[in-house]
């Protein structure tokens, strides 16, 4: 979303226009989701982070110092929570095993069973195969790119603040995922 | 996630730098954009935002509360304690501070324990979300009890004489 845009909407929601305050959820609910997604939470806990960011949002309406940012801050909000759940998960249950905590949710959603049903199977296989070698990538490369393709796309400030990494080294990461994902792509022959 | 630098905050953005993902890239790069926007077509479908989440997201518009002052947190002891040994599963501490008033919270499993500083009485409002709640009394002495606040974020208003606080939003 565009900083302007942004800025101006938070501006009417604060002012109490009601329509603001929705086109900002769909503007930005996709990348406040896509930084839970991006950290490896249940899905119960990536539910609990979307909920904290926007009631905290909601409650700083209208004392957010720079409202243009605001992508940025609930992306940082959003990512605080992550690490502060990953933390007590820890604590908790003692497990540190990386691939439990990278295992890719069972749940299937609705919109994966509409997809069942869709007469476009190959375009379905297509896409089941893109995702799946998606979230075989690495950590590094499945954190960083969950949070690019949320839409509509973020600027890097908002993955800079989702991620906690510089602004500077996400072109270059980019490139890195995005053509080792190629690469595997053209391992199992289903390039575009 | 644990490799993961956390020093960088909120305030180290500036505004160099911001631009579209899809801005310039060199020619090598140019079905990267391809795949990215693929990529993005497969999230939209696999792993979108929940509708049911996007609706408490649009009612949480109700939150809003211009007259209250927030309490913001400035102890957790998820993040700021010390584990004790051989204790599994600690109580929740976590302090809240609005210039001079502070609310201490204990949250165990068998409910939430706070104090109101100064001491003073207050009707007190436990948030869950934008549409239930529960009510407490802070005595005479600040000290006010409740069962435990339900899953998922909560937050706590207060009434003083003088003011009304609410508590920054988070999950117990």
């Amino acid at each position: 979303m565009d900083r302007a845009e942004v800025g101006a909407l938070v501006q009417s929601a604060a002012d109490g226009d009601a329509a603001a305050w929705k086109s900002l959820v769909d503007g930005l609910g996709p990348l406040v989701w896509s930084v839970a997604r991006s950290h490896g939470l249940s899905d119960a806990d990536a539910h609990e982070v979307y909920q904290t960011a926007w009631f905290r949002f909601a409650q700083h309406l209208g004392r957010i110092r720079e409202p243009e940012k605001t992508g940025s801050w609930l992306a940082s909000t959003a990512r605080h929570e992550c690490l502060k759940l990953l933390r007590a998960s820890k604590r908790w249950t003692p497990t540190d095993d990386p691939q439990l905590l990278d295992r890719p949710s069972d749940d299937r959603t609705p919109e994966e069973s509409v997809l069942d049903s869709e007469e476009a199977a190959a375009q379905t296989e297509r896409v089941r195969m893109l995702w799946q070698e998606f979230e075989s990538l690495g950590e590094r490369c499945r954190q960083l790119l969950r949070v690019l393709i949320s839409s509509p796309p973020p600027s890097y400030q908002e993955v800079s603040a989702a991620l906690g990494i510089a602004v500077g080294s996400i072109g270059p990461m980019r490139q890195r995922c995005l053509r080792r994902l190629r690469a595997r792509l053209e391992a199992r022959g289903t390039t575009s | 996630m644990s490799d993961m630098s956390d020093r960088h905050g909120f305030d180290d953005f500036d505004g160099s730098g911001d631009g579209p993902p899809g801005g310039e890239f060199p020619a090598d790069d140019w079905d990267c954009g391809l795949l990215e926007e693929e990529l993005r077509q497969a999230a939209a479908i696999l792993d979108p935002v929940p509708a049911g989440l996007r609706g408490i997201a649009v009612d949480a518009f109700a939150l809003r509360d211009l007259d209250a002052r927030v309490a913001e947190l400035t102890f957790d002891s998820l993040v700021d304690g010390i584990p004790v040994r051989g204790e599994s599963d600690p109580p929740r501490m976590l302090t809240f501070q609005a210039d001079a008033v502070t609310v201490d919270v204990e949250v165990t499993e068998d409910g939430l324990i706070g104090q109101l500083l100064p001491p003073g009485p207050a009707r007190i409002e436990v948030l869950s979300g934008p549409r239930e709640y529960a009510r407490l009394t802070a005595d005479d002495l600040g000290r006010f009890t409740g069962e435990a606040p339900p899953s998922g974020p909560f937050a706590l208003r207060l009434r003083t004489g003088r003011e009304v606080v609410v508590t920054e939003w988070l999950r117990a």
